[in-house]
């Protein structure tokens, strides 16, 4: 029943690699063997006997043929649908039909906006791609890409409402009218973390107006380094001038970006940026992490050191007792020799760096670290012009925080509280606070927002918010570039108000609200005031103007420098983070800490209503839809709850399959199989309140510590499995009901990230169901990915050797030369030539395309796979088909942990190694040769293509496919809405598509696929040919520039060729560490594609099979530094899956 | 004598004819519901809002496909006028015809019932969507309008005029030589080979229109894919 499997030699003697995708794998589960073996789990795939079946095979046919003959009576479908063409009135500027028009734009963000490209078709946005003229520009994450769909979401925010009830616009007009008639009103504005010029400029106009008027700033997970920088002041880095870096538990990679990321990705590739260097060691740079649970930027580090949250500032305080700083005194110092020993080498290191060393600390440690850190620097000597570390002043100043709101509300310094932030206060704010009591005793409070969210319906009035690519405004980068938000099309919902039409409708007289358009099509007024902020920064004249739409930013413009000297609170912050630290003493299995950690699916808690971003895998735990508790398995082990969270389910009878199985976990039945697949619970207490929640293993954490990610448990409705209370089923739409745990109540105002003191409950016979991805379509294979390091090795040599190994590692060392086993030269499926003899298949001189992936710059943040499915209408699944296996994306992000048998330094904590795998379009591909209707074949320039309309769903590929690189539609996912519960299985009475307006983000150049269908990665054809179709046209036009017939025009091959890398695949565009390079082969040197094939880290995945695959891969490079205990553990962990 | 016919075949020739004429008004109905030119492929002749005739506005007066058509040669997609094209010379022309009433209600604000919205064409030319059709990628090449469309200049109502099946492009992607024309004859209806050959043929040395068609490919350097991706993704 299973695939045939390739007998993999024997591991070598010498072999000190321990590698692995879960813990059931470690554990080596029947369960884990089972998804190893298949490719989708049991009962997905296949009818266990003929007989059991509804309906037999012969039935199946018989009904089939009185279907077709009872179709005959019918025959309407046999005459012509009348179709309708609708052109245009008057058509708009620009605007041509069936081509995409590009805007630049951005999104406005806390830690800077993301400046943006957007694809938009026939005025409906489509798709994002960064905007890579910005100064600040680092590809897109995974929020950006997936912020698209926030736009045509079914359960947007679309009408006014009042206390929570629908309410007409009129009355809330007035409401309007009479506060800004009223220049007394004692009127507060709660405004987000993010910069924005035009806000800044009418905060100043309504301090003038409302003389009593009060601002403040609010995000759930803001941190408290402007205590250390200055108000309204942050450090931004420049990564590339940084040869050194010490993360404190500072995740920029990933959820807490200090600055433009992908200068630092740049100096991961030994070879430089575009590979045209010979391999330098010298020119990359090192990573320091010290963290206490593995972060995106943890899995880069060259050298990690895992720690309690605690830890933190007494790691940041030794670091500057080495330094020989005054501020150290104030912080306790670390005995353990162990650590020291990690800490002084890296030190030494940081020095010798000479000014290009910066330390980051993470935004939400406490203050002390923060104090510290600057320190740190200024002693460096890495802030200043030039050097790796900025301070610099944003607009957001004088503004106050959520304490101080709260103690205004209860003095009654302000009576009318308008609430502009995205974050969700009634919900996120740390629970001590009660800050929704205090909401409550407001006559008028107004909340302005995209989701009818909690606080939309504690507030006395919410008022639907314009998403951004709906509405003008402006906005800052990471370093203060000037940047234009411009809308793409008017709001979707006419009442969709955004946040400078509401403020400049309070600025007015009347008070009458404008949004959208203006009267008798005039624009919005907040393109006026636009303007006035944009000419007030010196950009005055239609041309600056238009250069500004055009480009998207401000040539030329920043934030100003800050002072970067310590502040005078430093040493009285440091001295009581320290009495705090030593309170809490060391964390142990009876006094566990926690960390209330940002979401990469839902940050913090905002985006729980998009489908994307609930759907794509985390990168850490590889877990869809929910949250759950992490925990290191050596602390699981001690308190005794390790062996229930691996046996997810126990061995049942009912279950045919059966896998031969030894050791202690022989009787745990196969997992993973939908709603049979149960995740043990347990309870948390901290801060006086407890949290029933779901635990998984989580490796490389620190011991006796809990991660718990903020963001769910919104609301739950009839279906919730656990049966919750379904008063707040309102806040969420069907994307966001039932979706995991709330973590909040747990917070207060001190313990907003680490909360210390807490205690663990396994709750015997409480189980949930949790959606997991790191088991699905594991490859078997040795050296999968492949891991150097520049350090010299005993064994592997130095780096240059190591390098000239990488594409001898594993089998390719031993395995004998590829034989082809699919169209082989003189086989009778090798194609002919014109002449009649064999010519090769892929024979277009012009293009031949490839992809090489650099697992020396891919951090695993799964970016590239959101943005495949904005460009490719990759539709949702949900929660239930995805524990299932059956998950669309076509970017599969495969995240493996391996470590060292001799690491004697810290065993356990192993590399986090993640490898990005889409269809590899190999040459031969195994695939091809199995479809029975040839719905899958070659193309010309080497692609392996799929005509879905010719697919009838054998699934044979999918089975052949040696990467697990195909994904099947086994229902209509675009036309039955996945989400409700069960609602796939009803067939055609099943509740039809989600919403109303999501079908306006698909790409029409892509086909929506239908149920029965088989898809995979394409390389992005349609923009393949959109440029090959657009290089052919230039020769016409350059014809008629010259002005010769043509019959003399001159074509040749380099004329008809795509410019070399002027094509950009979605992944690729997206990637924010540029890992992924694209092009075409045929352009060789010259282009980026075809150098990375040419060096020595290049190998092919699976290369011993024979497929010839398009897609290479780079091998991963370590940085380690000599001195440090860890280093000859570093750079070996390449994988090997058998 | 006994009858030859028995008594229940009193009512036979009724009974035949009755079955006869129902089924002559089966196969006309049939025939009118499927096989008429509102509902074939090729030949498929809707009726249009307005009935605009190609044959006076390219035949008789001479307008250029891309007067109306005015991004074929740079879309995918070859856009349908919009209705102030229309407008701007039926604001003058024949502006009272009250075959114009449907434009008159989209464009004309002083017109009564005037409701601003575009006019509804139904559309004769169809591709399914998992097909995707680009006509800058054609009409850049050489091949003509005419060559899928047929002799639009003629037609007082349009139909289709070929199959547009997928045989039927791969049969030219296949051959192209025999449909390629030279770029500046794309737009011309009155194009002949022969006459293009009589009258260019020793310039480019070439004798025959089937040496013409070579020619031109190996100029061009036309290469028509035939593999799924080209039209399927």
């Amino acid at each position: 029943m299973s695939k045939r499997i390739w007998q993999h030699p024997e591991v070598p003697a010498g072999e000190t690699t321990v590698s692995w995708r879960s813990v059931g794998q470690l554990e080596d589960t029947p369960a884990f063997r089972e998804w190893l073996d298949r490719e989708f789990p049991q009962g997905a795939a296949e009818m266990a006997d003929e007989s059991e079946a509804e309906t037999s095979r012969r039935s199946f046919l018989k009904l089939m043929g009185a279907s077709t003959a009872l179709a005959g009576f019918g025959m309407a479908a046999c005459r012509r649908p009348e179709t309708y063409i609708v052109p245009y009135t008057k058509a708009p500027e620009w605007v041509i039909p069936g081509k995409a028009t590009y805007y630049a734009s951005a999104m406005p963000r806390a830690c800077g906006a993301t400046p943006l490209v957007v694809t938009t078709f026939e005025g409906r946005p489509t798709k994002l791609g960064p905007n890579s003229l910005h100064p600040d520009v680092c590809g897109t994450d995974a929020f950006a890409q997936a912020s698209v769909l926030d736009l045509y979401a079914p359960n947007r925010s679309r009408r006014f409402l009042s206390s929570g009830k629908p309410a007409k616009r009129a009355d809330f007009e007035a409401v309007l009218a009479g506060l800004a008639a009223n220049k007394a009103a004692k009127i507060g504005f709660l405004f987000g973390a993010d910069d924005s010029p035009t806000r800044a400029r009418l905060t100043k106009e309504l301090a003038a107006k409302f003389t009593a008027a009060k601002f403040y700033q609010y995000e759930a997970l803001a941190g408290e380094a402007s205590k250390a920088y200055g108000d309204g002041a942050k450090p931004v880095a420049d990564f590339s001038k940084a040869d050194r870096i010490l993360s404190l538990d500072c995740d920029f990679a990933g959820v807490d970006p200090q600055g433009a990321v992908t200068p630092f990705f740049d100096r991961r590739k030994p070879e430089g940026k575009t590979y045209e260097q010979t391999p330098d060691e010298s020119k990359m740079n090192r990573l320091y992490v010290v963290e206490s649970a593995y972060s995106l930027t943890g899995g880069m580090a060259d050298h990690r050191l895992r720690v309690a949250p605690t830890e933190v500032l007494k790691v940041a305080g030794q670091i500057a007792r080495e330094l020989g700083l005054p501020i150290a005194k104030g912080v306790n110092e670390i005995k353990d020799a162990k650590t020291l020993s990690w800490i002084k080498p890296m030190v030494a290191d940081l020095k010798a760096a000479g000014g290009k060393a910066v330390v980051l600390a993470g935004s939400r440690l406490p203050a002390a670290v923060h104090h510290l850190a600057l320190a740190i620097n200024t002693a460096l000597g890495a802030i200043g012009e030039g050097k790796p570390l900025a301070v610099v002043q944003t607009d957001a100043k004088g503004l106050g925080s959520l304490a101080d709101l709260k103690a205004d509300l209860d003095g009654g310094a302000i009576d009318t509280l308008v609430m502009l932030t995205p974050a969700n206060p009634v919900y996120d704010a740390p629970a001590d606070l009660g800050f929704e009591a205090s909401l409550a005793k407001l006559k008028t409070s107004i909340h302005l927002g995209e989701r009818t969210d909690a606080t939309a319906h504690a507030a006395t009035w919410h008022v639907p918010a314009a998403h951004y690519l709906e509405a003008w405004s402006d906005t800052r980068g990471a370093r203060g570039a000037y940047t234009i938000v411009q809308p793409m099309i008017l709001p979707l919902y006419q009442d969709c108000v955004s946040e400078i039409e509401l403020l400049l409708a309070l600025l007015s007289d009347s008070g009458k609200l404008i949004n959208g358009e203006g009267e008798k099509g005039a624009p919005s007024p907040a393109y006026d005031a636009v303007r006035k902020t944009f000419a007030s920064l010196g950009g005055g004249g239609e041309a600056a103007w238009k250069t500004l739409l055009r480009d998207g930013f401000l040539a030329g413009s920043s934030y100003s420098l800050a002072a970067a000297s310590q502040a005078p609170t430093a040493e009285a912050d440091i001295a009581a983070a320290n009495i705090e630290a030593g309170k809490a003493g060391e964390p142990s299995k009876d006094s566990l800490q926690v960390v209330f950690s940002a979401d990469s699916s839902v940050f913090d808690g905002r985006w729980i209503d998009n489908a994307w971003l609930q759907e794509i895998p985390d990168p850490i735990s590889k877990l869809t839809w929910d949250n759950a508790a992490l925990i290191a398995p050596k602390t699981a082990k001690e308190l005794g709850i390790y062996d229930q969270i691996v046996e997810v389910e126990q061995y049942s009878d009912a279950v045919p399959y059966v896998v031969p199985a030894q050791g202690k976990f022989a009787k745990v039945g196969p997992d993973g199989e939908g709603e049979n697949r149960k995740q043990r619970m347990i309870e948390v207490t901290v801060n006086g309140k407890s949290l029933e929640l779901p635990v998984l293993i989580s490796f490389g954490q620190a011991e006796n510590t809990i991660v718990i990610p903020l963001g769910y448990g919104q609301g739950f409705d009839k279906d919730d499995e656990l049966g919750r209370k379904t008063d707040q089923q309102g806040h969420v739409g069907l994307v966001g009901v039932n979706r995991g745990f709330n973590a909040y109540p747990l917070r207060t105002s001190a313990t907003s990230y680490i909360a210390t003191g807490a205690k663990v409950k396994f709750l015997e016979g409480k189980t949930y169901s949790l959606a997991l991805t790191q088991e699905h379509s594991s490859m078997y294979g040795r050296a999968l990915a492949r891991e150097v390091s520049t350090m010299e090795d005993e064994h592997k040599g130095s780096f240059k050797q190591q390098l000239a190994n990488v594409s001898k590692q594993g089998n390719d060392s031993h395995a004998p030369p590829n034989v082809y086993l699919y169209k082989p030269e003189t086989s009778s499926t090798w194609h002919p030539g014109p002449d009649g003899k064999a010519q090769p298949l892929i024979n277009d001189p012009l293009h031949q395309w490839g992809m090489s992936i650099d697992l020396s710059s891919c951090m695993g943040c799964a970016a590239c796979s959101i943005a495949c499915q904005a460009e490719n209408n990759i539709p949702v699944v949900g929660k239930e088909q995805m524990a299932r296996g059956r998950e669309m994306h076509w970017i599969r992000m495969d995240r493996y942990y391996a470590t060292q048998k001799d690491n004697t330094f810290d065993a356990d904590n192993p590399a986090f190694v993640p490898q990005p795998v889409a269809c590899v379009q190999c040459e031969s591909a195994p695939c091809e040769t199995v479809c029975p209707v040839n719905a899958t074949i070659h193309t010309e320039d080497g692609l392996n293509a799929m005509a879905y309309n010719r697919c009838i769903g054998t699934r044979y590929c999918a089975n052949n496919c040696p990467y697990k690189a195909r994904r099947f539609n086994y229902f209509d996912y675009n036309k039955r809405n996945p989400l409700i519960k069960h609602n796939l299985y009803h067939g055609p009475f099943g509740t039809k598509a989600v919403g109303d307006a999501e079908h306006l983000q698909k790409n029409p150049n892509v086909t929506v696929r239908m149920r029965g269908v088989m898809e995979k990665c394409t390389y992005c054809v349609q923009r393949l040919k959109d440029a090959v179709i657009r290089q052919k046209r230039g020769q016409k036009q350059e014809a008629l520039v010259a002005g010769k017939p043509s019959t003399e025009m001159e074509v040749t091959t380099s004329t008809l060729r795509v410019p070399v890398d002027s094509i950009k695949v979605a992944c690729q565009e997206a990637c924010p560490a540029d890992a992924i390079t694209f092009g075409n082969l045929l352009d060789k040197e010259k282009s980026a594609v075809g150098r990375t094939k040419s060096i020595e880290r290049n190998y092919d995945l699976l290369n011993y099979i024979g497929t010839r695959p398009r897609t290479s891969y780079l091998a991963r490079v370590k940085n380690p530094n000599q001195h440090m205990p860890d280093a000859p553990f570093i750079g070996k962990s390449t994988i090997h899956m058998v | 004598m006994a009858n030859i016919f028995p008594r229940w075949s009193n009512l036979l020739p009724l009974k035949i004819a009755v079955c006869a004429g129902s089924a002559a008004a089966g196969v006309a109905l049939a025939f009118s519901y499927y096989a008429t030119p509102k509902a074939l492929n090729v030949g498929y002749q809707p009726s249009q809002p307005i009935p605009f005739s190609h044959k006076i506005h390219v035949d008789q007066l001479g307008l250029d496909c891309r007067y109306c058509h005015s991004f074929v040669d740079v879309s995918g997609h070859s856009n349908v006028p919009t209705g102030s094209t229309c407008w701007n010379c039926h604001q003058h022309v024949q502006r009272e015809s009250p075959k114009l009433a449907p434009l008159h209600k989209s464009m004309n604000p002083t017109h009564p019932g005037y409701d601003g919205k575009p006019i509804e064409w139904v559309k004769i030319h169809k591709s399914p969507d998992y097909v995707y059709f680009n006509h800058s990628a054609h009409v850049n090449r050489g091949i003509s309008c005419q060559t899928c469309h047929g002799d639009v200049n003629k037609m007082e109502v349009v139909y289709q005029a070929q199959p547009h099946s997928m045989s039927w492009c791969l049969d030219c992607h296949r051959a192209p030589e025999k449909n390629l024309r030279p770029l500046e004859e794309v737009y011309n209806f009155n194009y002949n080979a022969e006459d293009y050959v009589s009258k260019h043929g020793a310039a480019l040395g070439v004798k025959t229109t089937e040496e013409l068609g070579l020619k031109l490919k190996e100029q061009f350097k036309v290469k028509p894919k035939e593999s799924c991706a080209t039209c399927h993704h």
